[in-house]
């Protein structure tokens, strides 16, 4: 099949793993569409917390991931590209009783052992930092990591020239082939050498053999108060376990604060086995709220202004799914980033646009990258037909 | 008609039994109530707790002032920068 | 509480609802923010105050009161109580005076009416507020502000609240209504009586107080001087006053409502559709009875004919009333805020680029982002951002779409708050 290129590349999905691939590419010289179904940051790069944290992932190639993007978004911050959105500041990890305090020990090792970017810089109780409430037995300070609201950062990548925005569209199917990929949109068709499927959640409706699962995660936005109270993001160790281990028993309910440069605070969040973005109760707000409230009392004068779900593409072995489709080789997915989306980001953009070019990934990343490939659940998979 | 007394930003503010706070301060003349984190001003627009414009400290809470009853001795203050005392 | 049939709003349409819900067996809650029955229209005074209603007004509402007091213990209700939110398991936070967390058998929304204002520059100082909210103090307090008032805006609530001023002793400055509604004398005839009843009040007590009524006049910027407000207004026309307040209709208050797939839910009266008193009072009755034979099994109740008399009506009076304000929008100096919330002005919408996306308005915009939830910029920035870009395929953004919870919630209550879903009986 000989057809003109619209692209050369197309992106599917303009969350904030799309848009980093698009500037990626744009920069390369590439000329790279941005499809989504509804618009920028519709899904979750939209409705999520922005840690860029390195202290909650597992340990193994995930948190070497996360500290080689930590650093690379700290460059793409200093060069003025996501100097709006990237926001560095401290991280308080809290315990309270046996198994928290348990968590909080393993964390120091952890970080230990990566020798990466982000440094203890405080073990100690409650009074290590003003402000804070009796839930707090013993506080770890953390320095090196930041937030990033997905938007401000899925706003930044796309403004970049050379990217062509298309949405509303919803792709209906596609149809590889060794010259390129055929893209359908229902009302008409797109061609492009290369096509990036970047759809968090929704994967399976066009990769059906991929296992992406809905993790829902609700998240509670508070009105303004005065800002800078809070000097970083306080979270619960109970959180951490809940992301690296079996989600089985936990200790505590796992909440985050995350005060917002507005002076609003986002607090969250649940980890719930379905896709609803309007599922939101009042048991888990209170729960949650709760114990906010008890690690950080000024929360008690806050009024919550929204709650929504936000929801991750979490699979089945807890690692994200990145590289060529088995059988499709102008195909490439990023995907299954579950929680850590916004914090892989700017690295998994800039590997994957490498992917698009044939070029090899970045050395020191390159065994961590491999086992991301979609090829460990078998080959070969295919797309939905056009 | 009962009257009561309460307390914007230490001054005292006379009120009508059944009078939400911010009646009775617009009527002692006092439009502006303060600053929001925003940095515009605080003062009642829609009056029945919609707008979310004439929000105030009341012990201890941000509350609308259109739909908070005035009660004997209560004190209250801007959203930012006052005590209540 | 399993039982019991929650119904938000103590107005017309929510006191209507629950007295059919009981008259038919069934245990009510009704819940209302404010601190006396009422709704907008019927706002009761403080006690011990007369009140500034019309005979028929106060007809209307004594009969509505009737139909609650025959229903004795089976209606309660709680004032100064804010309902939160349903949310997808069917428990409802109440905050305020009756803080629980219950799981009623239904839900019955009669939130009311918000008030729509077209944003000018100056309409964030303070002394400008709503028709609406002025009129609510003349209800409560049988006194008008000391000092001038000018009203501005359109429709025929700036009549009514012109009048209860005159009533009181201080006539408004003058009355800027955008439209021309005498127009066209002929189409008004096809009003029904009781509007043409209830304007003529308004207009023979107006001119009698020789209270100027400018139609075709907008109101078009506020500055505050000399601790006065100065308003422009179009002919060049310049006012000084002390107080003003603006009106540009109604819309229905029906934001931060999702739909609950737990339990029944309904919506009445102007939280359902704007249409009005009447509409609400009938719609209250007809939707309380029809939610009742729903709950209980019975065939359910014809419709009734007054929603289609008062949507003609009240369809009509919107074209008596059409005026080019909107198109203003357009010609708003780039400082103007938009969303009063977030103090986000027209240059930040601008600052989008073309065909923003409903969410790039909300996230990146921050419109319809602040605690209001959208309830007063949703509609305006969603027409800015359509006309800032005609075109086919460019629909209006649903800016406003469905929020939770239905108002802020004060993380203090939600924590103190008793929790009545688990393990009740009754
Ligand atoms: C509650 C919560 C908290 C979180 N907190 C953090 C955190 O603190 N730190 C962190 O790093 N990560 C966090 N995350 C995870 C992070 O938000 C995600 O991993 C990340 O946003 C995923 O981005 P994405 O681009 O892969 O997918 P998405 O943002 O989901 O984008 C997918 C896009 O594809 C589009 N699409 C889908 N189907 C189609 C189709 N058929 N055609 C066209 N377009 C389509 C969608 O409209 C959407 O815009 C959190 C997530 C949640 C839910
Ligand atoms: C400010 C204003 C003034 C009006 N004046 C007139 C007039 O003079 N003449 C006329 O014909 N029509 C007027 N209208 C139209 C009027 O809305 C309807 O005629 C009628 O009042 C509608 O009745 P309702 O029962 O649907 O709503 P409403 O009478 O508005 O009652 C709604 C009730 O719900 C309560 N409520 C809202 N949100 C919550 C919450 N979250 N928790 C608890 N309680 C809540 C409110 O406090 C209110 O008491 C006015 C409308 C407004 C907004
Ligand atoms: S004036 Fe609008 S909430 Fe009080």
């Amino acid at each position: 099949m000989t057809q003109a290129l619209h692209h050369d590349v197309a992106i599917a999905g303009a969350g904030i793993v799309g848009a980093s691939v698009a500037w990626h590419l744009a920069q390369a010289g590439l000329r790279v569409a941005v499809i989504d179904a509804v618009g920028p940051a519709a899904a979750a790069s939209g409705a999520s917390d922005g840690a860029v944290s390195v202290a909650s992932k597992k340990p193994g190639p995930l948190a070497r991931l996360a500290s080689a993007s930590l650093l690379y978004t700290r460059d793409l911050a200093g060069q003025g590209l996501l100097a709006g959105a990237f926001h560095a500041r401290p991280s308080y990890v809290f315990g309270q009783g046996d198994a928290e305090i348990a968590a909080l020990d393993a964390l120091i090792d952890k970080l230990a052992q990566i020798a990466g970017p982000v440094r203890v810089t405080g073990d100690g109780g409650a009074g290590a930092l003003p402000g804070l409430g009796a839930a707090v037995e013993r506080l770890v300070t953390l320095d090196g990591e930041g937030h990033m609201p997905g938007h401000k950062a899925v706003r930044a990548y796309l403004a970049a020239p050379g990217i062509t925005p298309i949405w509303p569209a919803r792709i209906r199917g596609l149809d590889s082939d060794d010259a390129g990929v055929t893209i359908d949109l229902g009302d008409r068709r797109l061609r492009a050498g290369h096509l990036v499927a970047a759809l968090g959640v929704s994967t399976p409706a066009l990769f059906p053999a991929l296992p992406v699962q809905p993790r829902a995660g609700q998240l509670f936005v508070t009105d303004r108060g005065p800002a800078g109270t809070l000097p970083g993001s306080l979270t619960a160790a109970a959180y951490l376990v809940a992301k690296t281990d079996a989600p089985g028993v936990l200790p505590l309910p796992p909440v985050v604060i995350d005060p917002l440069t507005t002076g609003q605070f986002l607090i969250g969040s649940s980890r719930e086995d379905h896709a609803d973005p309007t599922r939101v109760d009042f048991a888990t707000m209170r729960q949650l709220m709760r114990r906010a409230v008890d690690a950080f009392p000024a929360l008690a004068e806050r009024r919550v202004i929204r709650a929504f779900a936000g929801i991750r593409a979490a699979v089945a072995d807890s690692l994200p799914i990145v590289g060529p489709l088995p059988g499709a080789p102008r195909i490439t997915v990023a995907t299954g980033f579950e929680g850590d989306g916004i914090c892989l980001s700017a690295l998994i953009g800039r590997e994957v646009a490498r992917m698009v070019q044939g070029l090899a990934p970045t050395d020191a990343l390159a065994t961590d990258l491999a086992a991301l490939t979609p090829a460990r659940f078998g080959a070969p998979l295919q797309e939905a037909r056009a | 008609m009962t009257t009561g007394t309460i307390f914007w930003a230490g001054q005292p503010v006379p009120f009508r039994v059944g009078e939400t706070v911010a009646s009775a301060l617009m009527r002692a003349g006092i439009a502006a109530f303060g600053t929001a984190p925003t940095g515009q001003a605080r003062a009642v627009f829609c009056g029945i707790g919609l707008c979310q414009g004439c929000l105030i400290r009341a012990e201890g809470r941000i509350t609308e002032a259109c739909l908070l009853p005035a009660r004997d001795g209560l004190r209250l203050s801007p959203e930012i920068g006052g005590d209540d005392a | 509480m399993r039982d019991t049939v929650l119904v938000v709003g103590a107005g017309l349409a929510g006191l209507s609802a629950a007295t059919e819900l009981a008259r038919a067996g069934l245990p009510v809650l009704v819940v209302d923010q404010a601190q006396a029955v009422g709704g907008a229209i019927h706002r009761q005074p403080l006690p011990g105050v007369r009140s500034i209603a019309s005979g028929a007004q106060k007809r209307r509402w004594a009969g509505v009161m009737a139909g609650v007091a025959a229903q004795g213990g089976r209606i309660t209700l709680a004032l100064g109580t804010r309902f939160g939110g349903v949310d997808h398991t069917g428990a409802v936070l109440l905050t305020g005076a009756m803080n629980r967390l219950i799981r009623p058998r239904a839900l019955a929304l009669a939130l009311g009416a918000r008030e729509s204002v077209q944003p000018r520059p100056g309409w964030t100082l303070p002394g400008v507020e709503t028709a609406g909210s002025l009129q609510t103090r003349l209800k409560t307090l049988a006194e008008a502000p000391a000092g001038r008032v000018l009203l501005a805006g359109s429709g025929p609530l700036l009549l009514a609240l012109g009048a209860e001023l005159v009533k009181l002793g201080r006539p408004p400055l003058a009355i800027l209504e955008a439209g021309r509604p005498f127009a066209r004398p002929l189409a008004a005839l096809r009003l029904p009586r009781s509007y043409w009843a209830e304007a003529a009040t308004y207009l023979t007590r107006l001119r009698l107080a020789r209270v100027p009524i400018l139609t075709g006049t907008h109101l078009t910027a506020i500055r505050a001087e000399g601790g006065a407000l100065v308003a422009e207004a179009t002919g060049g026309r310049r006012l000084t006053a002390d107080h003003i307040a603006l009106h540009d209709g109604i819309r229905s208050n029906d934001i931060g409502l999702p739909d609950c797939a737990t339990l029944p839910v309904v919506r009445l009266g102007d939280c359902r559709e704007a249409l009005g008193a009447r509409a609400a009072l009938a719609d209250g009755r007809a939707g309380g009875a029809a939610l009742a034979a729903r709950l209980l099994g019975r065939p359910e109740p014809a419709p009734d004919a007054e929603l289609a008399r008062q949507r003609a009506a009240q369809a009509l009076l919107a074209q008596l009333y059409a005026h080019d304000g909107a198109a203003r929008l357009a010609d708003l100096p780039g400082d103007t805020v938009i969303c009063r919330c977030e103090a986000r002005t027209v240059n930040d919408l601008r600052a989008l680029g073309p065909s923003p996306r409903a969410r790039q308005l909300r996230l990146d915009g921050r419109f319809a982002m602040g605690p209001c939830q959208g309830r007063f910029c949703g509609d305006w920035v969603a027409r800015l951002a359509a006309a800032d870009n005609p075109g086919p395929d460019t629909p209006t953004p649903g800016i406003g779409a469905p929020r939770w919870p239905a108002r802020p919630i004060a993380v203090a209550d939600l924590l103190a708050a008793t929790d009545e879903t688990e393990g009740e009986t009754r």
